[in-house]
């Protein structure tokens, strides 16, 4: 299901949580949804999902309005942390309604999924580890096999082995389900191999929408001689900096042009790529003063940072 | 509109469970009195004021827990709406029911033991073993607490703190149903003898407590139509 938001904006009393965004999002692909604490990201899915309705502005999801209209959301699933979805009495129960409430639900594979997070049937939700509940709300998610599925921050209380059987289940039933998927995370370097296209939002706003190798390839990291990677990085935005004895690793922002890789290679220097995490990071730093989200040109051609 | 079977069929079954630990800890404490005391009135009926707060929990319940799993599952507030009207439609003459049978079993019970089973208090019924007007009375009862516990369940779910206000109306509701079969209205701390009518006719009573039914709805509908679903239940 493609997704189309337009000026929207919620307002919580007197703080604006979403201001004035824009963006669309074709069906079926995975979307990363980043953005620091209190960007707003909960509240966006909120909406997208009918959960609340906006302060002003349009969302459609399929083209059509989402708030109380039931067409469009019982093709949606949100997966919180505050678990509405999973807080009743036992698991059996919460899959109890699940399958009964879900127009899509496999049952089959709800099963599958309980034996792959050793969750038990008879396990009272209330008393569960906080990871065996993010799980439990995994599994309702995926088993849904809703056509527009979103994740907000699943893996809380998940250990390493669990999270990676979460980003295994949901690869394998994306590509035998083909769905429009958005997770919302804070562990942006496990999670960026699944994201086909990345949305980041900072402070209730669009900072940037665009694929996720796009976006990759505005960070480059320059490692040589200390000497020659000053005067290489001169001028450009430098993001970090790492210096062990006569050799420096500094990753910059932008795109280098074909004639600044020359004068890399030239140089002897080694460019190779950075981590999500660290454009993230500068996109959304807290001085306010953050990088465009696209380089001059694009950014003239799209003001709003939306690829599209 | 989707009958909520599942619903309904989950709140019956747990009520089910309730009763009947509730009805052997009551016939426990029967025959306890029988035996180191004096047995001259129904414990049963005594009992009856607790399954009044289970009903009024039921209804926050439906609201807490189960208005947040059916918007989270794509289901829009009017939906669950209608199919929590339903379901407090059909569970509050179940739950009537189960202690019309409760009458019925303590009846059997004193018979028995040749106990006496007087009422202490005034009701629809003069004796226990009339099911229909035992039937009635409950029914009323339980549809005017179960629909003040949605109502200060969705009042506390919007507002939280605000919900404190809702209290006085979720009373009135109480109150209402209360009044329907001219009994009293027993709260912790309040014993009032409502006395609005010493018996009213059971077309009267059946006729208030439907409309004390569809006012509740109503002023729940009024919070939750639009309500957000909340980021973090605290």
């Amino acid at each position: 299901m493609n997704i189309e938001v337009s000026g929207l904006r919620v307002n919580y009393g007197d703080v604006r949580a979403v201001d004035d965004m824009t963006f669309s999002l074709d069906g079926g692909k995975i979307y990363g949804l980043l953005g620091r604490n209190g960007s707003g990201k909960t509240t966006l899915m909120s909406v997208l999902a009918g959960f609340r309705r906006e302060s002003g502005g349009t969302v459609r999801v399929g083209g059509r309005p989402v708030f109380e209209n039931s067409e469009v959301t019982r093709e949606i699933c949100l997966i919180r942390d505050a678990g509405e979805t999973i807080d009743i009495d036992k698991v059996e129960d919460a899959l109890y309604f699940a399958e009964w409430l879900r127009p899509r639900w496999d049952a089959a594979y709800a099963g599958e999924l309980l034996d792959r997070f050793a969750l038990r049937r008879n396990m009272k939700v209330k008393e569960m580890s906080k990871g065996q509940r993010s799980a439990l709300g995994v599994v309702v998610g995926l088993a849904g096999r809703s056509p527009l599925t979103m994740f907000d921050e699943s893996y809380l209380g998940m250990d390493a082995p669990s999270r990676y059987a979460f980003y295994d289940a949901l690869l394998a039933d994306f590509m035998e389900h083909p769905r429009t998927i958005i997770l919302s995370t804070h562990l942006i370097e496990e999670y960026s191999s699944l994201f086909e296209e990345v949305v980041i939002i900072d402070r209730g706003r669009l900072v940037l929408h665009e694929e996720s190798q796009t976006l990759l390839s505005r960070g480059t990291s320059v490692t040589g001689t200390a000497g020659q990677v000053e005067a290489f990085t001169a001028g450009l935005t430098v993001l970090g900096a790492k210096r062990l004895g006569p050799t420096a690793s500094v990753m910059v922002y932008g795109d280098l042009d074909e004639a600044m890789r020359r004068k890399a290679r030239e140089a002897g220097l080694e460019l190779g790529p950075i981590a999500m995490q660290d454009l993230f990071i500068h996109l959304t730093e807290a001085s306010g003063d953050a990088a465009p989200a696209a380089p001059a040109a694009d950014a003239s051609a799209n003001p709003s940072g939306d690829a599209r | 509109m989707r009958f909520p079977s599942r619903l309904l069929a989950a709140q019956i079954y747990f009520a089910a469970i309730l009763w009947a630990a509730f009805y052997a800890v009551t016939t426990l404490i029967t025959i306890c009195i029988a035996i180191f005391g004096t047995l001259d009135r129904s414990v049963w009926e005594g009992a009856t004021q607790v399954p009044r707060w289970f009903a009024l929990f039921v209804g926050v319940a439906l609201i807490r827990e189960f208005l947040p799993l059916y918007i989270a599952h794509g289901q829009t507030r009017r939906q669950f709406g209608a199919q929590a009207a339903v379901t407090v439609a059909l569970y509050a003459p179940a739950l009537s029911a189960l202690l019309a049978v409760g009458y019925l079993l303590e009846t059997l019970l004193y018979d028995v033991a040749g106990w006496t089973q007087e009422l202490a208090r005034p009701h629809l019924f003069a004796s226990p073993t009339q099911v229909p007007l035992v039937f009635a009375e409950y029914l009323v009862e339980f549809l005017a607490w179960i629909v003040a516990g949605t109502f200060m369940g969705a009042a506390f779910y919007r507002w939280q703190g605000g919900g404190l206000l809702s209290i006085p109306f979720g009373i009135g509701l109480v109150v209402l149903g209360e009044a329907a079969v001219g009994a009293e209205l027993r709260l912790p701390f309040i014993q009032m003898p409502l006395g609005v009518a010493s018996s009213p006719a059971v077309a009267t009573t059946l006729a208030t407590g439907a409309g004390c039914f569809l006012l509740g709805l109503a002023m729940t509908w009024a919070i939750i139509r639009d309500v957000p679903l909340r980021n973090r239940l605290t």
